[in-house]
């Protein structure tokens, strides 16, 4: 049993067979292979060598061909690495005696001789560990031929480990099989956490490298909940978590008998209670847990997904599709929130040494308005099918705001013009998740139509915290007195007006800090989906007065252990159920 | 019965030391010999035929090297042999079949 710590991103508990991937997005199959498979599999080896080989010396007489002599050199050097003889009888014993499978050897003795390259003092040599990587590659090919499928096609559940998960593969997985997942590298924000999230299965990420120690097959218990992921676990350790699978699908079934029931107050006070939602399936899962609507449509999918810039019609389709399940109850496109180093047929960034504080989101958008424009026209288009809102993200100056709904007001001329029907009161809202406009709201709440909290940029802003980056994820903290006063500052100045304020960033879902939120005053909450029912439980068990005591006990403190310790005890006092 | 053997000494000069192209240059050579070739390193001793091994010597820049030879024509692979470390691996020459002025990155 081995048990790795990673970072908790989408919660729940799972057992399940690995389903191990390397950086290529190969499917590495099982390490051993049975005894009376020895003489096959070497057959199999032998036989991915030589095709490796014929697919060398084409390569290279093509290139010199077409370049010359001396640049198909380098698959010359190539070919004479694969029939290395010593190689070649490394791998033989390594199937032969320890009935590794021909796939894990190659790449674990790939591996091997690749780190002795990196580690030669010429850097020069150094570099060639690629042309390593690149001959592995090769043979992998070779060896897993159709195999290669990586989680498009699947056959039976599996959790998913691997190095990283690219956006693409994320939105083209198997999702009827994909049970959870587990990679090396990625932060809370990582297309694994959100994907995860989407697919309400438990996900951890950042375990460090840990693959070469797993084989496909293998046993694993995932732990999304303490961020935890079990190898081969003992007996005892699976009996506790087949335990703990059985209380979570109890309490989810508890759960859901809230779901007809209104999101308010004990004491009465009406709320609501919104999903976040990035694929437009996730929409039913908003519908199961009787969400009030969508409150956060996140659109960079819709750009990640493919090779190609989405059309005015991929947009419409996507967001048509959300709003024909959301019957009347709004939903909330915020525009793309992405930097230029994502959208693809947009040149690379030169100067991007700091994304979070570059060309991104919004600042993007009206730098390259043809983009912006379909997006908006595909909005438009959408409003007139239900209550759509439209909010921009990462609204830093007043003069942004204006020049984004300046150029909605252009695009709803166009569609004027052309008889195209749309909503021509379009709720216009902006995210508030820089401190700048957090210091500017009393001049914003005039030119917009609603307020939406993105706690998770805010936080990162506020305390100048990178919470991808390990050595300072400590510092993020959302109970933070500064982030609490901020909040505090964003409500206040959205009811001055009043317009709604909503808060749609991680904190909103985490059980911890609903008192404190709707003590400040928030009413409105956007979580994921999967986080409903228990916000809507601790809504519907406490007092506005309850939670005011809270909140302004909370803010006297000085520090976010002592505000966090503080309302975990005040959550298990009101809610003892949820409260562990 | 015991086969002729020779010994050499070399040194390598070229900049970027015994990468790819110098030491598959290095495996062809040899096999168009009937000796068996050994390259060592300190401690360490490969076979000239085999390209991977070559390449984890490591051999860069300064380094030194003994060339073993065994076979009938021992003397001779690793004359052609020395010439080659001599020569550097021919990287001055611009362009021609053995060419390597332009290794690809």
């Amino acid at each position: 049993m081995q048990k790795l710590q990673g970072i908790a991103v989408s919660p729940g508990v799972v057992i399940g067979e690995a389903l191990v991937m390397d950086n290529e997005g190969f499917r590495i199959p099982r390490r051993f292979v049975a005894r009376d498979a020895v003489e096959d599999e070497l057959e199999r080896l032998d036989k991915a060598i030589h095709a490796a080989s014929d697919e060398i010396v084409r390569n290279r007489e093509a290139v010199s061909q077409e370049l010359g002599e001396k640049y198909g050199a380098i698959f010359e050097a190539h070919l004479q690495m694969l029939q290395d003889s010593r190689l070649r009888s490394e791998l033989e014993e390594m199937i032969r005696q320890r009935h590794y499978s021909p796939e894990y050897a190659v790449s674990r003795t790939l591996r091997r001789y690749a780190r002795v390259f990196q580690r030669l003092e010429s850097s020069y040599l150094a570099e060639r560990a690629s042309d390593i990587f690149d001959i592995e590659k090769r043979l992998l090919r070779n060896l897993l031929g159709r195999r290669r499928e990586g989680i498009s096609h699947l056959t039976s559940p599996v959790l998913v480990l691997t190095h990283n998960l690219t956006p693409s593969e994320t939105t083209n997985l198997d999702r009827r099989f994909v049970r959870g997942f587990v990679t090396e590298i990625g932060g809370p924000g990582s297309h694994t956490a959100i994907v995860a999230e989407a697919l309400e299965i438990p996900a951890v990420v950042g375990t460090g490298p840990f693959l070469t120690e797993v084989s496909g097959g293998d046993q694993v218990i995932i732990d999304g909940d303490k961020g935890l992921v079990i190898l081969q676990p003992d007996e005892e350790t699976l009996a506790s978590y087949r335990h703990e699978e059985e209380e979570i699908r109890s309490m989810a079934t508890r759960l859901q008998a809230l779901r007809d029931l209104p999101a308010e107050t004990a004491d009465g006070v009406g709320l609501k209670i919104f999903g976040n939602i990035e694929f437009p399936y996730e929409v039913d899962h908003c519908v199961d847990r009787g969400a009030d609507g969508v409150g956060l449509y996140r659109t960079e999918f819709l750009y990640l997904g493919s090779e190609t810039e989405p059309n005015e019609d991929v947009h419409y389709e996507a967001y048509g599709q959300v709003l024909r399940s959301m019957g009347d109850k709004p939903v909330t496109i915020r525009t793309f929130d992405l930097g230029a180093d994502k959208v693809p047929h947009l040149p690379d960034p030169e100067d991007e040494r700091n994304p979070f504080l570059g060309l991104r989101s919004v600042r993007l958008a009206l730098r390259n308005l043809p983009l912006f424009r379909t997006q908006l026209r595909a909005i438009l288009r959408a409003s007139a099918l239900g209550d759509v809102r439209v909010m921009f993200p990462l609204v830093t100056t007043l003069l942004e705001l204006r020049q984004a709904k300046m150029v909605v007001a252009d695009v709803m001329e166009d569609l004027q013009e052309h008889g195209i029907e749309f909503n021509s009161k379009l709720k216009i809202g902006m995210m508030v998740e820089v401190p700048a406009a957090v210091m500017m709201l009393e001049r914003f709440v005039d030119e917009v139509d609603f307020l939406s909290i993105g706690t998770n940029d805010l936080i990162q802003y506020t305390l100048a915290v990178d919470r991808s980056n390990k050595d300072v994820v400590g510092l993020y903290n959302a109970c933070d007195p500064a982030i609490l006063k901020l909040i505090k500052m964003t409500i206040e100045a959205a009811d001055s007006k009043p317009i709604p304020v909503n808060l749609c960033g991680q904190m909103s879902g985490n059980p911890i800090y609903t008192m404190l939120l709707l003590g400040m005053g928030l009413r409105n909450f956007s979580v994921a989906p999967s986080a409903i029912p228990e916000i809507k439980k601790i809504c519907r068990s406490v007092t506005i007065e309850q939670c005011e005591v809270a909140a302004s006990r909370a803010m006297t403190m000085e520090n976010a252990r002592e505000i966090k310790s503080y309302l975990k005890e005040e959550l298990k006092k009101r809610v003892p159920e949820l409260g562990q | 019965m015991s086969q002729p053997t020779a010994t050499r000494t070399v040194v390598v000069t070229n900049e970027s030391g015994i990468h790819a192209r110098a030491a598959t240059l290095v495996a062809e050579l040899v096999r168009c010999f009937e000796s068996k070739v050994m390259l060592i390193k300190g401690n360490e001793r490969v076979e000239g035929t085999d390209v991977l091994q070559v390449l984890s010597l490591g051999a860069g820049q300064g380094n030194e090297l003994s060339l073993e030879a065994t076979g009938q024509d021992a003397e001779k692979v690793l004359d052609e042999l020395v010439k080659l470390f001599t020569e550097n691996f021919s990287e001055e020459q611009s362009s021609d079949k053995e060419g390597n002025g332009t290794e690809n990155k």
